[in-house]
This record gives C-alpha cells, sequence and structure tokens, in this order.
C-alpha cells in the first residue's frame, strides 16, 4: 500500500509542472506561414505612407495555437510587407485580413462567417469538420498522425484568391456538389 | 521488502528526474526549413507511446489496415488477423482460435499480447486469450498493429513473442449512420449499427451494437459438431478536446453469447468493460497519457468449468524528448485481479478464487548517435507480480537508416512468461486422486532473444524482411511423479527450447487500381527436456505451428463501381498434430451502386468442402466453405 500511495503522489507531482501545449498547432502555425507564401492576393490599394502595408493573419474565435504561430511569424516578411497577427472574437470584429483561421470554436457559426466574408479576398483556413465541403478554402485533416490539406479551388477562385499549384499538389481538392 | 521498494522508487525517480524541458523554438525553426511535402510527412504527437514512423520502427511490425480488413471480407477479428503473415492463425471450431506469432501456438496460447484500445484482453487462466469474446465493430477499426518477436519492454508480461494492438478510429472519425447486414451459409447472419455524432464543438460520440449467428463445424467423421454459436454485442464511444492540449476518451462494450455443446448444456458468455484515457502533450516534445479500465467477463461452460473474472487496470506513461537525441518514454500500471473459478468433476483450479496484483514500470530511451541515421534504443521493463516476485525484462535495439527508403534493425531482448493459474493452481480431475496437479514452483519461462531486420518503402513497393533466433529456458514441462508410473503428473520447468525463422512481407500498388500485399514465413521451433524431466513430449504440448506459410491478398478496383478482392494463403503441416498443410482462398466481389451502399458477396475457404486446421486427430474439427451477403449503408 505505502508503494501506491508512492505512485499516487509521483503521479500527481508530475501532472502539475507543465504548461499546456499541442505540437499538433505546431506543425499547423508553420502550415499557416507557409499558406502565406504560396497564395496571391489582388494588389493591395495602395496607402498613403511610405510603409507597405502588413500582411495579416487572423484568428476567429479560441486560439488553439499557444504560442506557436506567434513564434512561427515572428520577424518574418513576405517580401517587403511584414506578417502580424490579429485576433478576433466575432464575425463583425474581422477588419482587413489576408489569412483567417477559424478555430473550432465556431464550427457551429461557420457557414455564417463564409457568407460574411463571401467574395473578400481572404483565404480561409479551418481545422473544422468538413470545412471545405461548406465553402471554406483550405481545411487540416489530421490523418494517421499527419496533417493533410483539404482545398476548396472554386472557393478560393469566387473570392480572387490565387493559389500556388505548389500547394494544390500537395492537397485534396474538394469539388463542391453543383447546385 | 522495504529495501526493494525502495530500490523500486529510486528508480522510478532517476527516470522521472530527467528533465523534460524542451526547446520548442528550435524545432519550430527546423519544421520552417521544411519543404510542403516533408511538412505532410511531419508525424503530429499521437496520444501514448511516442509516434514513430513505420518504416523507422527496429522491430518486426506489420500493419493490417481499414482498408485490408474491409477488403478481406473478415466477419471477426481473427480473421482479420490471418492478415498479418508475421501470426499463425488457425481455426479450431465454430467460437476457438489459436493463435500465436513465432510458434508456441495452441488453444491456450501463453506466449502473445493483445491490447483493444490499450485494454489488455486476458485471462489469468493460462495467460492467453479467449477469442470467442474478442469482438469489435470491424468497421471502426482504424488499424491492427501485429508486432512479433518480444515487446516486453514496453508492453506487458504476456508480449513474450508478440503484440496485437487493434486500434479503433477516433469517434471524430465515425460521424453518421451506418447499418449493415448480410448472411449466409456459415455466418448465418450479421447484423450491426453505428451512429456517430458531435458533442458541441469539442467532442464527438458514437454508439454501436451488432449480433451474429454462425453455423457449427463438422467432427471428424462429418457429424455436426454442434457448436452452434450466437452473440450480440453493443458499445460507445467519447473522443472529447477538452481544450487544445487535453484529449479524453472513454468508451466500453458489452456482450452477450450462447454456444452449443453436443453433450452439455450452452456455453454461456458475457461481459462488459470500460475505459478511460486521458492525453496531454506537455508541449511539442513532450507528453503524458494516462488510462484506467474495468474489464468483466463471465463464462459458463457446463461439465468443464465456470468463471467470474474482474480486472482493474490503471496505467501512466510519459514521453519526453530530452537534449534533442533522446528520446524517453517511462511508464508505471498497477493491474488487479479477481478471479473466481467454478470448479467441476472434470477440473479444478485451487484455490478456486485468487485476487492478484501486477505492479509495472518501463523505461526505455531512443538515443539518436547519428540523428535520423543510427539510433540506439535500450530499456526495461521491471514487474513485480505475486507468483515470481520481480521480473526484469531489458532489451537494446539498434537501427540503421541507410537512406530515406531502407532500415537494417538489430536487437536483442530477454522475456518472461510469468506463471499463470493453470501451471500452478489447476487439478485434473476436480477431486483428488489428481492425475495432473499444477506446480507449486512453477517458475517464469524465459527467452532471450536476437532479431535483425531491413525494410526497404521505396514509391510503390513496401518490402520488409525480419529474421530471428530465440533461445527459451524452463519451458513448462509435464512430470511424472513416481516414475516409470505414468501418472500422476506434476506441471514444471523441465524444457528448454530454441526456435528461429524468418518473416517476410511485401506491399505492392501495381497501378492505382491494383494493390498486392503478401508475407511468407519459416519457422522452425525445437524443444527439449532438461536432465532430471520425465517429460518426453518434446513440446508437442507446448508448440503446435506450421514450419512454413504463404499469404497473398490482391485487391482490384474496376470500372463500373465494382470491387475484385482475392485473399489466398498456404499453411504448412502442423507435424505435432499430424494436421495436413492446406491451401485455401477467400473472395470477395463488392458493387457500389451509389456512394452510400455497398453490396458484397464473400466466399471464404472456397478450395475446400471443408478443412482442418488445427487439432490432434479425435479433437480437430472440420472447417466448411462459407458464403455470405452483405449489405452496408453509410448515412
Amino acid at each position: 500500500m505505502a508503494l501506491l500511495n508512492a505512485l499516487t503522489v509521483l503521479a500527481s507531482a508530475l501532472l502539475v509542472v507543465q504548461n499546456p501545449r499541442a505540437s499538433e498547432y505546431q506543425v499547423k502555425a508553420v502550415f499557416l506561414f507557409n499558406f502565406v507564401q504560396f497564395v496571391d492576393w489582388p494588389s493591395p490599394a495602395v496607402s498613403d505612407s511610405q510603409r507597405p502595408p502588413p500582411l495579416l493573419i487572423g484568428i476567429l474565435g479560441t486560439d488553439p495555437f499557444g504560442p506557436f504561430l506567434e513564434e512561427a511569424v515572428r520577424g518574418e516578411r513576405l517580401g517587403a510587407r511584414p506578417i502580424q497577427l490579429r485576433r478576433y472574437r466575432a464575425i463583425a470584429d474581422i477588419g482587413e485580413c489576408n489569412v483567417l483561421f477559424i478555430s473550432r470554436s465556431e464550427n457551429e457559426r461557420v457557414p455564417e462567417i463564409l457568407s460574411v466574408l463571401k467574395n473578400r479576398p481572404v483565404l480561409t483556413v479551418s481545422d473544422g469538420d468538413a470545412f471545405a465541403d461548406h465553402g471554406g478554402m483550405i481545411q487540416f485533416v489530421t490523418d494517421k498522425n499527419r496533417i493533410r490539406l483539404r482545398i476548396n479551388l472554386e472557393a478560393a477562385q469566387a473570392a480572387n484568391v490565387t493559389i500556388s499549384s505548389k500547394l494544390l499538389r500537395v492537397a485534396e481538392i474538394v469539388r463542391p456538389p453543383r447546385r | 521488502m522495504t529495501s526493494t521498494r525502495t530500490l523500486f522508487l529510486t528508480v522510478l525517480l532517476a527516470v522521472w528526474a530527467i528533465p523534460a524541458r524542451a526547446q520548442q523554438r528550435d524545432s519550430l525553426e527546423a519544421l520552417k526549413r521544411l519543404t510542403l511535402d516533408e511538412l505532410m510527412n511531419v508525424e503530429v504527437m499521437s496520444v501514448s507511446r511516442r509516434p514513430e514512423r513505420l518504416s523507422e520502427a527496429p522491430s518486426a511490425i506489420q500493419v493490417i489496415t481499414q482498408d485490408d480488413i474491409r477488403q478481406s471480407g473478415a466477419t471477426s477479428l481473427p480473421e482479420a488477423l490471418r492478415l498479418a503473415s508475421n501470426l499463425q492463425v488457425a481455426q479450431v471450431d465454430a467460437r476457438q482460435w489459436a493463435i500465436s506469432a513465432r510458434g508456441f501456438n495452441s488453444t491456450t496460447a501463453n506466449k502473445l499480447l493483445v491490447l483493444i484500445d490499450g485494454r489488455t484482453v486476458y485471462t489469468p487462466l493460462f495467460s492467453g486469450v479467449f477469442w470467442d469474446v474478442q469482438d469489435v465493430l470491424l468497421s471502426d477499426v482504424e488499424r491492427i498493429e501485429v508486432i512479433s518477436g518480444p515487446g516486453a519492454t514496453l508492453w506487458g508480461a504476456n508480449a513474450v513473442n508478440g503484440v496485437i494492438n487493434v486500434i479503433t478510429k477516433d469517434a471524430k472519425d465515425t460521424r453518421g449512420l451506418l447499418v449493415s447486414g448480410g448472411g449466409g451459409t456459415e455466418l448465418r447472419g450479421l447484423g450491426s449499427g453505428r451512429y456517430g455524432g458531435g458533442l458541441g464543438a469539442r467532442g464527438s460520440y458514437r454508439i454501436y451494437g451488432k449480433a451474429f449467428s454462425r453455423d457449427p463445424t463438422l467432427l471428424p467423421n462429418g457429424l455436426d459438431n454442434t457448436d452452434d454459436w450466437r452473440m450480440g454485442q453493443g458499445g460507445f464511444r467519447l473522443d472529447y478536446d477538452a481544450s487544445t492540449s487535453h484529449h479524453l476518451t472513454l468508451q466500453g462494450d458489452w456482450y452477450n453469447g450462447r454456444i452449443d455443446q453436443q453433450t452439455a448444456a450452452d456455453i454461456a458468455v458475457s461481459g462488459a468493460n470500460v475505459v478511460a484515457k486521458w492525453a496531454h502533450p506537455l508541449s511539442a516534445k513532450s507528453d503524458i497519457a494516462a488510462q484506467a479500465y474495468y474489464d468483466r467477463t463471465h463464462r459458463d461452460i457446463p461439465g468443464t468449468f465456470g468463471e467470474d473474472l474482474d480486472v482493474y487496470d490503471i496505467d501512466l506513461q510519459h514521453y519526453a524528448l530530452v537534449a534533442t537525441r533522446h528520446n524517453v518514454v517511462w511508464g508505471v500500471g498497477y493491474r488487479l485481479i479477481n478471479d473466481n473459478v467454478a470448479n467441476t468433476a472434470a477440473l479444478a483450479f485451487l484455490p478456486a478464487h485468487v485476487a492478484r496484483q501486477w505492479l509495472t514500470a518501463f523505461a526505455q530511451d531512443e538515443i539518436a548517435l547519428a540523428p535520423e541515421r543510427l539510433h540506439v534504443t535500450i530499456g526495461t521493463k521491471i514487474e513485480h507480480n505475486d507468483y515470481t516476485g520481480f521480473e526484469i525484462q531489458p532489451s537494446g535495439r539498434l537501427s540503421w537508416t541507410i537512406d530515406s527508403a531502407s532500415t537494417l534493425w538489430t536487437a536483442i531482448s530477454r522475456a518472461v512468461r510469468t506463471p499463470s493459474r493453470i501451471d500452478r493452481e489447476f487439478f485434473a480431475p476436480g477431486q483428488p486422486p489428481y492425475f495432473l496437479a499444477g506446480g507449486p514452483n512453477f517458475e517464469s519461462e524465459e527467452e532471450l532473444a536476437y532479431e535483425a531486420g531491413y525494410r526497404h518503402h521505396r514509391g510503390a513497393l513496401l518490402f520488409s524482411l525480419a529474421t530471428f533466433y530465440s533461445r527459451y529456458h524452463g519451458l513448462r514441462s509435464l512430470e511424472q511423479v513416481n516414475p516409470p508410473a505414468a501418472t500422476p503428473i506434476v506441471i514444471a520447468n523441465g524444457q528448454d527450447g530454441e526456435s528461429y525463422g524468418a518473416e517476410l512481407t511485401a506491399q505492392y500498388r501495381v497501378s492505382d487500381r491494383w494493390r498486392l500485399r503478401g508475407g511468407y514465413t519459416e519457422l522452425r521451433v525445437h524443444i527439449w527436456p532438461n536432465p532430471g524431466s520425465t517429460d518426453t513430449s518434446r513440446g508437442a504440448t507446448e508448440s503446435q505451428a506450421p514450419d512454413r506459410q504463404f499469404f497473398l491478398q490482391s485487391s482490384l478496383n474496376l470500372p463500373a463501381h465494382l470491387e475484385l478482392d482475392a485473399g489466398f494463403r498456404y499453411v504448412g503441416a502442423i507435424a505435432k498434430q499430424q494436421v495436413p498443410a492446406y491451401a485455401e482462398l477467400n473472395a470477395r466481389l463488392t458493387w457500389r451502386p451509389i456512394a452510400a451502399l455497398d453490396l458484397s458477396i464473400v466466399g471464404q475457404n472456397l478450395l475446400h468442402e471443408q478443412h482442418v486446421e488445427f487439432g490432434t486427430t479425435t479433437a480437430r474439427r472440420q472447417i466448411e466453405r462459407g458464403v455470405y451477403g452483405m449489405a452496408q449503408w453509410h448515412f
């Protein structure tokens, strides 16, 4: 019994040490960072200032990335444009952004979110179920412990977002049912 | 005792004290340098033990995928296990199977560990598996990993010659309604239903039920063996992401079955289990997982014996990448069983009721001597059981990745098969005078195994060769108490033995539509009595396995939504039972008129009206050719 007690103490000691993080999202963060380089948006409106406008990656809903996305884009640029993160709580908060990651916390609001964004040149990304089938552009799926991509090409084209063939080649292309 | 406990704890603490902090920043930078293709090949942390690319795992592992199972037309777990050519699988009668790896097969095979979603399915009566109550909804199986050779460092004490790991799908991957039903000649009827859905944004669940009825096998003289079998099973699984870093799983099964007997009332089997798991990635390079389960089984074989067994088990394990070169996994586990046997005039387990405990701890370190090239893995398991006290089961493995396609590996392992109730507490007949008695001094059987293998994966071809030599000490023997009198006999550790052989498997994707998968195994087992032993069986009761077997599965997608699959197997003679060699063929034709509907017709054991796979001349049963039709809807 003493041994059991000791084990219990040991186990509970172990459980309090750590700060929670999922490596799954480390990989997804790097994917998001990569997407920026394989996607073309319509040229941004010329701004008054001399500084090039930042390239914005938005996260809608509960941020699942922990520090990973922050670290993945810190100090990174696309050409002259610095890459920056934005976090949005609700659809109404979504401002100008180039990539929008929609958290699983928003799963039930996905159709609404997509209709709000409709045809705006925003690359929509999520790991929610059937995201690409519902008109999202890039969906992460985990298959045999590996991250796979499903891309709804028509949705991207409709929004004037051009996805490089290099990215398309490694993805499954989702064809939405004809209406 | 106090000093051994102290030692045990010291070892645990020493392992635990290895710093678990990881260099996340470094790995992120490394990930960013990968190409898209490489990034897609990165394995994300799975929930337990450390993830390992199959092409790099330094052991003789074969994987049966969901596609393999579906295409084979298998209707039970043992039938699906025929797809692993490193297993010896023999159907004994309608409900009984003899399944083992690297020989030592029998209906009470005791050197194989079988896990279903982490739950050890195991009877302490003989350290083996009652295959008639191990069922799952096969369409919910993600994959079955079959490792031949000692897995004792990481896994439990049964893993002397192999580990079978049945892994079902996460509930988020089984949403929707799946209904299937069908029947035929041997499989009279099989119906199943599963429904899965979401629980908010973070969780998923599924529930399932199935029932089947099977036709009896035939006696050697061709008469009905009256082992008709009916069974029902149901269960659930719940997967919940409490946050991005806490994954919870709760699952359970319940079953109830009846099997006819010739000369006594029906065999009744029933049981239930519930498993709770928690997986928690601590960082990108470290995770922790815990699981607890309760498993209850009831078995009543009128005229032979009855058993009520409760198993309680709790496990904790931790994985960490330490100092970039050390992949450390360690864990602790505790198991309590409460086993109550109803003895009969034929046999007895004495005492009838026992409670037994197991305490295990393991630690393993995979060290990258040359990163991506040369890895050495050392580890040991320390187990304490109520029969023999402490057992130590160390192993060392070396894997050399020659290039991105080829890996060479070698291993040396010590494993033990600890005593089970049948070794020490078994008596026949049920009352004295006994002609057979358990050995009060029966100790663990020991194995020292040497393995070497080669694995190649390039493009459409996957090829693997594993070779092995094992030496056994103290194998179970039956000793005459008063020689030369043939009885009474007592169980002892009077035999030694050796086994050697090679396991070859290959997969080849001929085209997008045609896939081939095959395997060939050569195996020799020699068992001899030690000086002083009166056992002259030369292992006839301990190992009944063919010298060679061959397997080939072909999966073909035809135009017009048709699929044609065939599985051929050749199994050599089992010399010790005079079971002749046989060849058999299974085939399946499926038509998918719409995406949601599969219509299949399956033939099993098509080459012969009936054939024998296992058993001495009087005990063997004939397995008949079977044909069944099946419809499956998916909404």
